[in-house]
Formats: C-alpha cells, sequence, structure tokens
C-alpha cells in the first residue's frame, strides 16, 4: 500500500482539499468542480490493490486486459494566493463491503493522504461530506463546519452561512462525522496539522435516495473558494442542481399529503437561534422524523 | 512472504519448478473443492502449509453445514512425483489482495511455482444432456498461446456488468499476472439442478484437461463410474416423471423455464440424488 508518484510538484504553502463518497456525494462533487474549474493537474495515486475489491474485470479474446479498480487520485493547481492540492477518493476502504470507511485500512488510507500532504508542505487539510439536517430542499443549504483546533473556532464564525456543531440541531456542539471525510480530520489532528470538514445540508427526507445533492456542494463551495481566496465560476453547479431539483420534486410529489404538510414546515427550520423556540418544536421535529421513516420503510417494502 | 503473513509450514514440500491447481469451496457444485479434494486423494498429497484465518475471515463464530460445525481452511499439499501443488480454501471475506499474494509467496517460494490453474464453475440453465465446455481466462498471451492445442473456449469477451464485482478468480489471476506467473482460470457451466449437490461431469471435464495438460497419469475409473451412475440416476428421474422430463426436455430445447419449475426441478433432483447418497 503505498502512493505512486507520477511527478512531486514543488508548491508554495499549500492546503489539502479532500473528499470521498458519502450522503448525496456532496463532499466528492466539491472537490471534483474544483478540480474541473482549477484545472488541477494529476501527480500521484494510491495503489488500490491492497485497499479496494476489484470494481470492473475486462476480457478480450479469452485474455484478461484490466482489473479495475476504484481510484484514490491526487490532483494540483499552482494558484493565487495559495496552492491548492485535491485528493478524490472513489470509494471508501473499509471492512465488509460498508459505503463508509472503517478499521484499520481507513486509518493508513487516512495516513498515506497526509503523508503526500507533509510531503508537499500543505499548512491546512479541508473535508468535505453530508450533514443530514431538518431543512427543506427548498431553502439553501447551509454548510456545518468542523475544525480540529480551537483556534480554527473564530475563523469559521467568519464564515458566511456556516455554523459550528454548537450552532445546529440540539446546540451542544456534539455530533458524529462518519467514515474517512471524518476519520481525516482526526488523524490530521494527531499529525498535527490544522483540518475542518465542511459539510453541506441534505434534508432528512432525502438522505436515503440515490441522488446526488448538487445544492449542497455549492454551498460547501462557496465557504471554500472564500476561504481559499479562489474566486471560482460555480454556474456549472447551478445546473446540475437544477437537473436534480426536477428529480426531487418529483419525488416530493410522491409523499402523501399528510407528511409533506409536515415537511414543508422545515421550511421555517433555522438554527441561527436553537436556543429560543423556533417555528418548529421538538416535539414536531420528533413526529416529523418518525413520519419520514415510517413512509420509507413503507416504500422499502413495496407498500 | 508478505507482510504479517500468517502462514503455518508444516513440512518442507520437496518441490522445485511446480504447477499449482487452485479449488475454492463455494463454486456451484463445490467444483473447486472437489476437484482438489480429488487430485490430492489419486495424487497422495502431503499438506505442508496452511494459511492462518484470522486476518482473512470475520470468525464472528462457527458455520454449521450438513450437521457439521465448519471452520474456515486453506491448505497446501504437495504433490512431489507430479511437480504438483494443490491448494483448497474457503472463499476469503476480507483482505483479498493479501491472502492471493500470501497463497502465490508459498508456491513461488517453497515450491518454485512457474504455472496457475484455478477451478471455476458457473451455474447454467442447460440439460445434463449437453456437452461441459470447458472454457478459459488467460492472464497472458504467452499462456493463451501455450494452452492453443487443448479443447478449450479460449475466446471470450467479457466485462462485469454494472452493480456486479470480478470473481476471486480475476483478482487472482491478476495478481499472478502482476507477479509474471502465467496463469489460467478454468470456468465449467453446471447445470442449475446440479449446482447444490454436485455434477461429476463437469469434475471429468476439468481433471481431464489437468491430467492431459500436466501429465499426470490419472486413472478415471472411479470418476467415470460416478458420472454413469449421475446419468442413471437422472435418466431414471425423467423416466419416473412426466413432469421432470418435460422440464429437462424444454431446457434441451434451449427453452427457458420458469422460476417456479426450475425451483421445483432443481428439488425433486437434489432430494433424489441425495436419496442416492
Amino acid at each position: 500500500m503505498a502512493v505512486k508518484y507520477d511527478h512531486r510538484p514543488e508548491l508554495e504553502s499549500p492546503v489539502l482539499v479532500a473528499s470521498w463518497p458519502g450522503i448525496g456525494n456532496i463532499g466528492i462533487i466539491v472537490v471534483d468542480a474544483l478540480r474541473g474549474m482549477l484545472e488541477a493537474e494529476e501527480f500521484a495515486e494510491i495503489e488500490p490493490w491492497g485497499f479496494f475489491h476489484p470494481r470492473r474485470a475486462v476480457i478480450s479474446k479469452g485474455v484478461l486486459e484490466h482489473l479495475v479498480f476504484p481510484s484514490s487520485k491526487f490532483y494540483f493547481k499552482k494558484t493565487e494566493p495559495r496552492d491548492v492540492v485535491l485528493f478524490l477518493g472513489e470509494e471508501q476502504p473499509g471492512v465488509g463491503g460498508g459505503t463508509y470507511g472503517e478499521g484499520s485500512k481507513a486509518y493508513r488510507m487516512a495516513n498515506l493522504v497526509l503523508d503526500v500532504a507533509e510531503e508537499l508542505g500543505c499548512s491546512r487539510v479541508y473535508t468535505s461530506g453530508a450533514a443530514v439536517a431538518l431543512t427543506h430542499h427548498t431553502m439553501r443549504p447551509r454548510v456545518w463546519a468542523v475544525p480540529n483546533s480551537p483556534r480554527l473556532i473564530s475563523e469559521i464564525r467568519g464564515y458566511d452561512n456556516t455554523a459550528l456543531m454548537s450552532g445546529v440541531e440540539g446546540g451542544d456542539g456534539q455530533g458524529n462525522i462518519t467514515g474517512l471525510n471524518g476519520l481525516l480530520l482526526g488523524v490530521a489532528k494527531k499529525r498535527g496539522f490544522e483540518a475542518i470538514c465542511l459539510m453541506g445540508e441534505i434534508p432528512v427526507y432525502l438522505q436515503g435516495l440515490p441522488l446526488s445533492y448538487p445544492r449542497a456542494s455549492r454551498s460547501v463551495l462557496e465557504v471554500l473558494c472564500r476561504s481559499l481566496g479562489i474566486d471560482a465560476p460555480l454556474a456549472q453547479l447551478d445546473e446540475s442542481a437544477e437537473e436534480v431539483d426536477r428529480s426531487i420534486d418529483d419525488f416530493y410529489r410522491q409523499i402523501p399529503g399528510e407528511i409533506r404538510t409536515q415537511l414543508d414546515r422545515l421550511k421555517h427550520e433555522t438554527y441561527s437561534q436553537p436556543a429560543e423556540p423556533g417555528p418548529i418544536t421538538d416535539e414536531e421535529k420528533r413526529r416529523i422524523m418518525a413520519d419520514v421513516e415510517m413512509f420509507f420503510t413503507k416504500r422499502g417494502e413495496g407498500i | 512472504m508478505s507482510r504479517e503473513c500468517p502462514v503455518r509450514i508444516s513440512q518442507e514440500p520437496g518441490l522445485s519448478r511446480s504447477s499449482l491447481v487452485v479449488g475454492w469451496s463455494i463454486d456451484p457444485g463445490r467444483l473447486g473443492w472437489r476437484t482438489t479434494g480429488y487430485l490430492n486423494r489419486k495424487l497422495e498429497g502431503q499438506e505442508f502449509a496452511e494459511i492462518e484465518p484470522e486476518c482473512f475471515f470475520a470468525l464472528s463464530g462457527v458455520a454449521v453445514k450438513d450437521d457439521l460445525a465448519r471452520f474456515p481452511a486453506s491448505k497446501f499439499c504437495a504433490c512431489p512425483q507430479h511437480d504438483l501443488v494443490v491448494f483448497s480454501s474457503d472463499y476469503p471475506e476480507v483482505e483479498w489482495h493479501r491472502f492471493l499474494n500470501s497463497v502465490l509467496d508459498v508456491a513461488v517460494q517453497r515450491c518454485g511455482m512457474t504455472e496457475l490453474y484455478i477451478i471455476g464453475a458457473m451455474v447454467s440453465w442447460s440439460a445434463h444432456t449437453d456437452p461441459r465446455q470447458l472454457f478459459t481466462v488467460v492472464n497472458s498471451e504467452h499462456m493463451k498461446e501455450a494452452l492453443s492445442g487443448y479443447d478449450l473456449m479460449q475466446d471470450m469477451d467479457y466485462q462485469t456488468p454494472p452493480g456486479e464485482r470480478p470473481t476471486l478468480n480475476a483478482f487472482l489471476l491478476w495478481v499472478a499476472r502482476m507477479r509474471g506467473i502465467p496463469a489460467a482460470s478454468l470456468w465449467v457451466p453446471i447445470p442449475f439442478y446440479l449446482a447444490g449437490t454436485g455434477d461429476a461431469q463437469a469434475q471429468r471435464e476439468v481433471l481431464g484437461f489437468l491430467d492431459q495438460r500436466l501429465d499426470l497419469k490419472l486413472d478415471f475409473d472411479d470418476l467415470d463410474e460416478e458420472v454413469r451412475a449421475q446419468n442413471q440416476c437422472l435418466a431414471r428421474a425423467r423416466s419416473d416423471s412426466a413432469q421432470i422430463d418435460d422440464y429437462i426436455g424444454r431446457l434441451e430445447s434451449s427453452l427457458r423455464l420458469s422460476d417456479e419449475e426450475s425451483a421445483e426441478l432443481v428439488r425433486r433432483i437434489e432430494g433424489l440424488i441425495r436419496q442416492g447418497d
């Protein structure tokens, strides 16, 4: 299990932005969009065979021509005001074929990614993922930010449309970031990197659907670009967001009217003052969650 | 040896330039397991090494099959008179790459392995009266050329369908190629109604090829007798039951059975074969 370099770019105080697939593919859309916007160049790859089962065999005239594995690639861009290193993992390595990375393989991969960051002199690491939230798909998704060091908190408070964990949900600053998008944050802390995970909100009722959620990626990208001082065109994400919006609208219309009425109330949900009574009470939130869960359970049973 | 590779060597195999035959326990009809077992029995294979299961199997308990507790096993046997190594194993659950490298480490470093053959079976919707054509996928043009004189279907084009993953056999072929080891995986179609109980005819086809290729000089009288018994059992089933005869006749005419009919045929045939056992 090693990193294979095409070449080693000379970079000045770069930052690393890394992501793996997760709910709504929010994080990887962020990194992939950034890669496209910056026209970043591939320079290294983590050898996959110790981490993943192959994805595809290609046999031609009886000869095994290719065995295709999930890729884990690094890209870079020399740019102002700071150079950028990107990492895109096509799959999370783990045990038992689950979606989220866990165990020794995930830990090893996190360390390999940080080995590259260290070698290139990265001062900071960003990861990105999804925040499942009691919000409505017509609302602008917020960004939840989790740093790995207290000295980053004041910086995050200055981000637009962004909340710390104490500003969301129960407002107690607790939570979990599942998989490598979270694990990297912890391993970075252990190795002395400052790191921030930026998570775009996805409505709770969309989390189980097999669709990407580029609206949330756009929110994350806005925050990230501002933090990095990059002026990136985000219009292409708007196009894919509009396409996904149409699928979501179709799905939303299939939800029974009574539950949809409950969900419509999420349009009024806000995290800006979590300690004060909002337009939806905690009891109502619990009921919405229960209704949504029951709806999806029934769908799963083919009812 | 691979990093932290938990291989237990019990004796030196006494091989210097060998071929390796690999069979897994979970093929349709347990073809790999039966074939490697047959080779070991007939060629008096001596167990000399084992891959410890702890890194490759969940070991969350013990499986019970046919009333017996089973535990994962991954064993190497040596047949020195024929320069043959036989590896029989349960399908590893995790760490495939490391597991396969461990297999090749033992075979190359302890036995001077130069060629690899992997046994595989696929479920077929054809009748048992159709010939069992042996398919092969190789990992190099060199190996393809080396096998061109045998009665093998060699020109398969295939891509793993979306949503599926390549098999362990494809992975082993690829790992062998990365190490410069010529390898072939062999595939025999097994009629679906024999996939649960075993197919002596399929086993005969694979062993016939290995016998020829590796010059094993096997005496197949016992296996041929098994094939005859299997065919007699199936012929009797057809003559005793118009329904079974109809099902198999339709398969012989390349017609598909419904799911219910297929399940019924499997149930009836498996019942008869197990009764015979």
